[in-house]
């Protein structure tokens, strides 16, 4: 029933949703908001999964989230000396390193706080590999390949191909290792060199029959574009990379984050636009094509509202 | 592919810059309330797929035919599983050479997709797609960039050499690049490994070096320089003419 | 319908052209064959005719092309998708999608076709092909013969009118390449489809078509009816070599009429196949089984062999041959013991030139240097020791590996379809090398489809059926005339004689 629905969903939305949980897992400031963003990371993904190869990978996430927090502990206790009036939970011997770039101090006293705060910036690594999860577990990957943006078709189509491809290239690998040991052993190549060329060779060949193929069926095919559009989707995409850099630069500099915040955003926006324009000259059409519903956009609403409400709070509006 | 119009120039350029900051914010942050630290840091999560994407557009409205797509297929397609081959064992990397071979062959644009779609379809079959994923598409994607610029050599043997240093050189680099991403996750903000926000960049590079060797981060980069360079002495030769016949193949006059 | 005119395509200014001044007009609805030696240009006219020559292949072209009496001269293939479908050597290897709906959806996205319709398209097209339970499968789960048939499919659902097949039924056993090349016939007549096809082993076709055209080696080409096409042809099949070695007037296009003139027409004694006296076993099988996954391959194959005798593994697709033959070589791995060619024979090439590759050959085998170079001029021309191996031919890349292999003079020699995409001269030049071996006191087993070149070529015949021998007989009765024997070759099926297989039995010189 919720394995139909989740079928339903966008595989984009399910990459918007995991991004903004992990945005807002990487400004959590305590321990119960990275905590209930990783709840509700497991808690959607064993509701929605289906029964997929790709979905099979959250026992991978949890290990490496836990990992990730005791890698965090334990460069505490290392690296990090408490002050006197913390609460001391046990000594090490402390040690100083130099090593020409500054003075390293290793061990020393480890306080409960100090061991709390490691725990906190773990989780929240952990919380953000959790949200990624979901996308990664939910989005049916070939889907969203095919809904990539129309500039990007051709890469999109590149990518499943390659894709298709891999589990072919293993068998492709065994068929000449086998192959290759009729030949006896040569001084000439090396065996991977051996191995690698006549697969690489074959591969090549046969892509380029399929790259022969593909364009006798239509692939590349594109509307005709007027030197303005191009230009003003060119232009457009070079205006918004540059209000991003500048955002960035604002952000690093500390100079105001809510100006860098607003131009990053116009910067996407005036990206967006661009890319819009350049994916109009692709007049394909899809069969398997999800469409967005009323569901998507209700997740929408709820990404741009906690976004909003999240960095209110953080900038202080 | 190789036609890139100017102004689609300028903008890969600007691309570049912004992510190469967005890897080495805590280098240069000058903020130093821990509120403004973690907010760059999480939009940055949230903004490097998109400057990936805004890059790839950019490489895609240039002129990509479908035989270059198919050879960026294929290679995708070998460098993913033989990334997965060598994948989780200490420092072995083993999708670099072809990275660096391909960009080599085809140039910057060829070797920047190529990058960011090999490490994409690695982690989609099954190296794991995480926050990181990002940031390692696009530090791939530059290690391809890059390695497109290199000079051209009509000699082999100028050929090899040039490979191995950069194979060396970028490594590094691309090690760098993905301990920045993880330094601030993991070594907190407090030791005196970590980052420090307002410290100054030559105050900070020295934390970060330490971090480096502390980490055993300089260890996994000099490995994975070891096994590149060592795949591209034993692979290049061949590799190199097999490409270039299909690049010869795939790029011809054609009149009517 | 479509048509070149003075129509000349070479790969560099100083090259020899590949096509010359080719002048073709093929009228709607026509079912046209194309023929010509391996490397003469088949598949060079068919992709000249799709617009990928020049543009896929590079090269300089001229003259014109027209479709339905538009000029589409410089026409990028992807212009004239909507009205060319063109399926290539191995449709297998050029599938973009995973399953058969979406495969057959492809074109009709690249055009454009609004979503609804789209639907509607591909039912028909799926009917129109008799695939319609195969909607939703996977396309590798498909047999060959069901994937030739998608990509035939896929190449006609946006309603192309012309459709371009090169090699169709190479990879194909005899049961399903008929009924793959009847159904396309089927098309013509009943949709008004134009169809044009390269083809090697033109007795499956030559009763079909309406025209054939000839791709000579001088790269000019010509066009006409079938009869009078073939009788002046060099590279034919053994039906009409027959007719033309008995000197018949006009030529008979088919197996029936052939044999009704065979009859009233010959009055000679045929010969018997020449078979060599044997020697002592160098090869034995017992109980030889071999397990996939979830799939017996070979199960339970006995069979001794012996040197002088040449034996062909003969079966449907999937019935086990190569899997009988990897497992013979692993049973004794030593090169010096067993030499092996694989299906596909440039696997073992890697190097970046042929000499290299000869010389490296030479080491391998501790032979005295130029070994392999003088084996491999005894199979083909002089080649240029600079090209690179995969710019040869296949059937010169055939007969590379072929020399590497034999260089090291084992007694037994294992090839696994050696004749797949070669012409019927090179087929008689493979064939009188195996039996050279077989002379020289080796043993030769191979796999084949190829019932002609079986019946040159082998003493006995070892039929697998899922992995279990159902018959191991001599040839002449193994591919003898007898009734509903679906092996027959076609001159038992004209002389009706017993025992007489091939054709040197009943023409020559007396």
């Amino acid at each position: 029933m919720l394995q139909k629905v989740a079928a339903r969903i966008h595989p984009t939305t399910w990459w918007l949703l995991a991004i903004v949980l992990a945005v807002i897992a990487g400004t959590a400031s305590a321990l119960w908001q990275t905590a209930a963003i990783g709840a509700l990371s497991i808690a959607l993904i064993l509701l929605f999964r289906e029964n997929a190869t790709w979905a099979r990978s959250l026992g991978f996430y949890l290990t490496l989230a836990a990992a990730v927090i005791v890698i965090r502990i334990l460069f505490r206790m290392v690296f990090s000396f408490s002050s006197d009036e913390d609460q001391i939970l046990f000594h090490l011997p402390a040690l100083t390193l130099n090593l020409g770039l500054g003075e390293i101090n290793l061990f020393g006293n480890v306080s409960l706080r100090s061991i709390m705060g490691a725990v906190l910036d773990g989780s929240r690594l952990a919380a953000i590999i959790l949200a990624v999860a979901i996308a990664n577990t939910l989005a049916n990957p070939k889907k969203l390949l095919k809904s990539a943006p129309g500039a990007l078709y051709e890469i999109a189509t590149s990518v499943s191909v390659a894709i298709n491809l891999a589990p072919q290239l293993i068998e492709s690998f065994n068929r000449v290792r086998r192959a290759r040991s009729l030949r006896g052993r040569s001084k000439r190549t090396g065996q991977l060199a051996g191995i690698l060329i006549p697969v690489l060779e074959d591969t090549l060949d046969r892509s380029l029959l399929m790259a022969a193929s593909m364009d006798a069926r239509g692939f590349g095919r594109r509307s005709a574009q007027s030197a303005g559009e191009l230009l003003a989707a060119r232009t457009l995409g070079l205006a918004g990379l540059v209000l991003n850099l500048v955002g960035i630069f604002i952000l690093l500099s500390g100079f105001n984050v809510a100006l860098a915040l607003v131009l990053l955003a116009c910067g996407l926006l005036s990206a967006g636009i661009g890319v819009r324009i350049t994916s109009k000259r692709n007049a394909r059409t899809s069969i398997g094509r999800t469409a967005r519903t009323g569901l998507d956009f209700l997740i929408y609403l709820a990404c741009t509202l906690a976004l909003v409400i999240n960095f209110s709070g953080l900038v202080g509006v | 592919m190789n036609r890139q119009p100017l102004i689609s120039r300028i903008s890969i350029a600007i691309a570049a810059i912004a992510s190469v900051l967005m890897f080495a914010w805590p280098l240069l942050i000058a903020a130093t309330n821990q509120n403004e630290n973690q907010i760059a840091q999480a939009v940055f999560i949230a903004l490097m797929p998109i400057i990936i994407v805004l890059t790839l557009v950019e490489f895609a409205t240039g002129d990509i035919g479908s035989r270059q797509l198919a050879i960026l297929g294929v290679m995708t397609a070998i460098n993913a599983v033989v990334r997965l081959l060598g994948a989780g064992t200490a420092g072995i990397e083993t999708a670099f050479f072809l990275i660096i071979i391909g960009a080599y062959v085809f140039r910057s644009g060829f070797g920047f997709i190529l990058g960011s779609t090999s490490i994409l379809v690695s982690a989609l079959l099954g190296a794991g797609v995480g926050p990181w994923l990002p940031f390692q598409m696009m530090a791939a994607g530059l290690v391809g960039l890059a390695a497109g610029t290199l000079p051209r050599f009509k000699n082999k043997f100028g050929e090899l050499a040039i490979l191995v240093i950069y194979a060396v050189v970028s490594s590094f680099i691309y090690g760098a690049l993905m301990t920045l991403w993880n330094w601030p996750f993991l070594a907190g903000s407090e030791s005196s490994v970590a980052y420090k926000a307002g410290a100054g960049l030559v105050s900070n590079l020295g934390r970060f070096l330490n971090y480096e060797i502390v980490s055993g981060g300089l260890l996994w980069d000099a490995g994975r320089a070891i096994t590149t360079s060592a795949l591209i002495l034993l692979t290049a030769p061949a590799l190199l003419a097999t490409l270039k016949r299909a690049a010869n193949r795939a790029g011809f006059v054609k009149q009517i | 319908m479509i048509s070149l005119k003075n129509f000349t395509f070479s790969y560099g200014s100083s090259d020899e052209p590949r096509l010359s001044r080719v002048n073709l007009d093929i009228s709607a609805g026509e079912f046209v064959l194309v023929c010509g030696a391996t490397g003469s240009g088949k598949s060079t006219l068919l992709r000249a005719l799709v617009g990928l020559v020049p543009h896929f292949t590079g090269g300089i072209a001229s003259g014109k092309r027209t479709i339905d009496g538009q000029d589409f001269s410089t026409a990028m293939p992807h212009e004239t998708a909507h009205l060319i479908g063109y399926v290539n050597q191995q449709p297998e290897g050029a599938f973009v999608a995973d399953t058969v709906l979406e495969e057959l959806a492809f074109a009709l996205e690249q055009l454009g076709v609004p979503r609804d319709q789209m639907i509607e398209r591909v039912d028909a097209a799926l009917a129109a092909t008799g695939l319609t339970e195969l909607r939703n499968r996977k396309l590798v789960e498909l047999s060959g013969g069901q994937q030739q048939r998608v990509a035939i499919a896929a190449a006609l659902s946006a309603g192309q009118k012309i459709l371009i097949l090169d090699e169709p039924t190479s990879a194909l056993d005899p049961t399903s390449a008929h009924e793959l090349l009847e159904f396309i016939h089927e098309l013509c007549r009943t949709q008004n489809l134009t169809a044009i096809i390269a083809e090697h082993r033109i007795e499956r076709l030559i009763d079909l078509v309406d025209s054939v055209i000839i791709v000579n080696n001088d790269a000019t080409v010509s066009h006409g009816k079938p009869a009078e096409q073939l009788a002046k042809f060099a590279f034919v099949p053994p039906l009409i070599e027959l007719a033309q070695e008995l000197r018949w007037q006009p030529i008979e296009m088919n197996i029936e009429s052939a044999t009704k003139r065979f009859a009233a027409e010959f009055k000679n004694q045929p010969r018997k196949i020449a078979h060599l006296e044997l020697g002592k076993v160098l090869l034995s099988a017992k109980d030889v089984v071999v397990d996939y996954a979830n799939l017996r391959a070979v199960d339970h194959v006995s069979f001794e062999a012996r040197a002088g005798e040449v034996i062909a593994v003969m079966g449907e697709n999937g019935s086990g041959k190569t899997s009988l033959l990897w497992a013979l070589q692993g049973q004794n791995p030593s090169l010096d013991e067993i030499a092996m060619v694989p299906q596909q024979a440039a696997d073992l090439l890697f190097l970046s030139s042929l000499s290299d590759e000869l010389s490296d050959s030479d080491e391998v085998a501790r032979a005295k240097p130029t070994s392999t170079a003088s084996l491999l001029e005894q199979f083909t021309s002089r080649l240029d020791p600079a090209i690179h191996p995969r710019d040869l031919s296949s059937g010169q890349q055939l007969a590379l590996v072929l020399a590497m292999q034999l260089v090291k003079n084992a007694p037994v020699v294992l090839l696994d379809e050696p004749t797949r995409g070669l012409d019927y001269a090179t087929k008689k030049q493979v064939a009188s090398v195996i039996r050279d071996l077989a002379a020289a006191g080796k043993c030769i087993i191979f796999a084949s489809h190829d019932v002609e070149f079986v019946a040159q070529t082998a003493d006995r015949v070892i039929q697998l059926e899922a992995g279990r021998v159902i018959a191991d007989e001599p040839v002449e009765q193994a591919l003898g005339w007898h009734s509903d024997n679906a092996l027959a070759s076609q001159i038992a099926q004209i002389s009706k004689l017993p025992g007489v297989i091939a054709l040197q039995q009943v023409v020559g010189n007396e």
